[in-house]
């Protein structure tokens, strides 16, 4: 029997064939924290005696989550982050403005490449697998790998989903990532990785796989990859990125699961409060007052939702009635974005662009929510808080659902704003 | 660890929140980990004075995605503050890592448990073996335990502990450990 590529990948991370199933202690090839956590991390690895990370020149520290520090508790943070990534010597250190969303840069700069392993803190490491490296996330669990080199991981099963047909006008990748963790059953996705391919693929291109990446985990899955295709190779050739270790599910690979998933079905959708996989077709929330709007986050914040969101905002302006925020991913995709003239759209529309990273998706340290308010945007959950508020409402939906609601004061079908 | 827990048994239903049913979202954000400060808000968004009434060897007997969100570990460690153990029908294997680092016993894939049980009932579970039983009903079932090399962790009292064993086991590491 064949392997996927999942088990291919964490084959090589022990150097031996695993299959599904099996507990096993990965090494991998990069190691990944975000800012607020590296203190933790060090003081952690003090409290153990550790004075030195394993390997630290495969550690990747990143400042993200708040950029543009808001208060004096967060300027001494970064100093302090600053510090554990000099002291530890670690080889790869993004400060604050230096690379943009750590879930979102490093696959621009080829620092993640197909056929890697990644063991991260952050829960959305999954990004990784739009271009065929497999994330996963251990949390506080980080400090066993940097102290020890690995920890335990049970292999994964797969789940595959074949996507299929053509996506209808005012409809994006987003939407078909909201509508699918609505439809998958949350026990037969837990633990597994969601491996995405089919005839469609070749239609998405690697910005938007990572929205397709960024969803499943949200409903228990360990992680994401989608199938390594000419669409993803010439976008590495294209920036000069190697890709000689993709690796792809056998034909004869064991999987859970296989779905076929037909895109060109779906209409806009929203997820609505308390949990991003209660998602409903727009046409049941359209009218409801908004007072904020958000278009960024490590699921939507590249330079093709920019354009989405930029194509519904040309020549329009956000309603008097909501504030409206674009975080761009990364420092690369913000140049481009004002470049290509997306930024002037964005001015004159009356939206705040603000520093690469997260943006208000990371717990709502700016652009917070006051009670009583409802926001419509593309983070990446929407708990109740999350932006603020606890008795704030929340709603996700696509790039180019946000700025049609930016600009209508309330939730808007984009098909009404599209041009001819 | 005594793997045999008996005790009382607190329902809940399925989907409860790792953030803002167990413990509020801002002790997540702020990574408070202080056991004496999270027992004092465990499971607190769903009953604020669930706290003051849990006990000891309670069980928490819970629904599908027990623990569902992001995967923050503050209502675990708030878990592991009162001392209860876990018995559920599914938990998102971010919570369930948690869980097991958290040092928290717990039976984590008994389909059906909910029906088994009300709040109050008298339970008597086996982390290590499977076996449950309901006292107040006269009901006994058998679930899946977890593999002994994680019991091992939580027996440890958590990935903490347990890294410390492996540190001390690493002869390479020792150069970097200074105290």
């Amino acid at each position: 029997m064949g392997q996927t590529a999942t088990e291919k990948i964490l084959s090589r991370a022990v150097g031996r064939a695993v299959r599904a199933g099996e507990l096993i202690y990965p090494e991998p090839d990069l190691v990944t924290v975000h800012d607020w956590y590296t203190v933790n991390v060090h003081d952690a690895l003090a409290e153990l005696g550790v004075t030195e990370m394993v390997c630290p020149e495969r550690v990747l520290i990143c400042t993200d989550h708040e950029p543009l520090a808001v208060s004096r508790q967060a300027a001494e943070r970064q100093a302090r982050v600053r510090w554990v990534a000099r002291t530890h010597k670690v080889g790869h250190f993004f400060d604050a403005g230096r690379g943009g969303h750590g879930h979102v840069f490093p696959m621009e700069m080829g620092l993640v490449r197909p056929g890697m392993f990644v063991f991260a803190y952050d829960p959305h490491v999954t990004n990784y697998g739009a271009v065929g490296c497999l994330g996963i996330a251990l949390v506080v669990e980080i400090v066993e790998v940097l102290a020890c080199g690995s920890a335990w991981v049970i292999v994964p099963e797969t789940v595959r989903v074949n996507l299929k047909g053509a996506l209808r006008a005012g409809v994006s990748i987003r939407d078909v990532a909201q509508r699918l963790i609505a439809e998958l059953d949350p026990d037969q996705i837990d633990y597994t990785v969601v491996e995405f391919g089919g005839p469609a693929l070749a239609s998405i291109d690697v910005d938007r796989r990572i929205t397709l990446v960024n969803t499943p985990l949200e409903i228990g899955a360990k992680s994401s990859l989608v199938e390594i295709d000419d669409t993803a190779r010439a976008w590495f050739n294209a920036r000069g990125i190697g890709h000689d270790r993709a690796v792809a599910s056998d034909p004869d690979a064991r999987f859970k699961q296989v779905i076929e998933f037909d895109i060109g079905l779906i209409e806009p959708q929203v997820a609505m409060p308390p949990t991003p996989d209660k998602v409903t077709g727009i046409s049941e929330l359209i009218g409801r007052p908004v007072q904020h709007a958000f278009v960024g986050s490590c699921a939507s914040s590249s330079l093709s939702d920019l354009r989405d969101a930029a194509s519904i905002l040309a020549g329009r302006t956000v309603s008097q009635s909501v504030r409206m925020i674009i975080t761009p991913g990364s420092n690369e995709i913000a140049r481009q974005a004002a470049q290509e003239g997306l930024m002037e759209i964005f001015m004159q529309a009356g939206v705040m662009v603000s520093a690469p990273g997260c943006g208000p998706c990371a717990g709502g340290r700016i652009a917070p929510l006051a009670s009583g308010e409802t926001s419509i945007n593309t983070g990446t959950r929407n708990d109740p808080g999350r932006l603020g508020a606890r008795d704030a409402d929340i709603f996700l939906a696509s790039p180019m659902t946000v700025a049609a609601s930016a600009v209508a004061g309330c939730i808007a079908d984009p098909r009404d704003f599209l041009r001819e | 660890m005594d793997w045999v827990f008996r005790g009382r048994c607190w329902k809940f239903g399925d989907h409860v929140g790792i953030d803002g049913d167990m413990a509020p979202l801002d002790m997540a954000i702020s990574r408070e980990t202080r056991l004496e400060v999270l027992r004092e808000v465990f499971m607190a968004g769903i009953d604020a004075e669930f706290p003051k009434k849990v006990r000891p060897g309670d069980l928490v007997v819970a629904g599908k995605r027990f623990a569902q969100g992001n995967p923050h570990i503050q209502g675990l460690l708030a878990a592991r503050a009162h001392g209860v153990g876990l018995v559920v029908e599914s938990i998102p294997r971010g919570s369930f890592r948690n869980a097991i680092s958290a040092g928290v016993p717990i039976l984590p894939r008994c389909e059906g448990v909910c029906a088994l049980v009300d709040t109050g009932d008298e339970l008597e579970v086996d982390f290590a073996t499977g076996r449950f039983i309901n006292r107040t009903r006269g009901i006994e079932r058998h679930f899946q335990p977890l593999p002994a090399m994680l019991l091992d962790i939580i027996d440890l009292g958590g990935y903490k502990e347990a890294l410390r064993r492996r540190l001390g086991a690493m002869p390479s590491r020792a150069g970097s450990q200074a105290g």
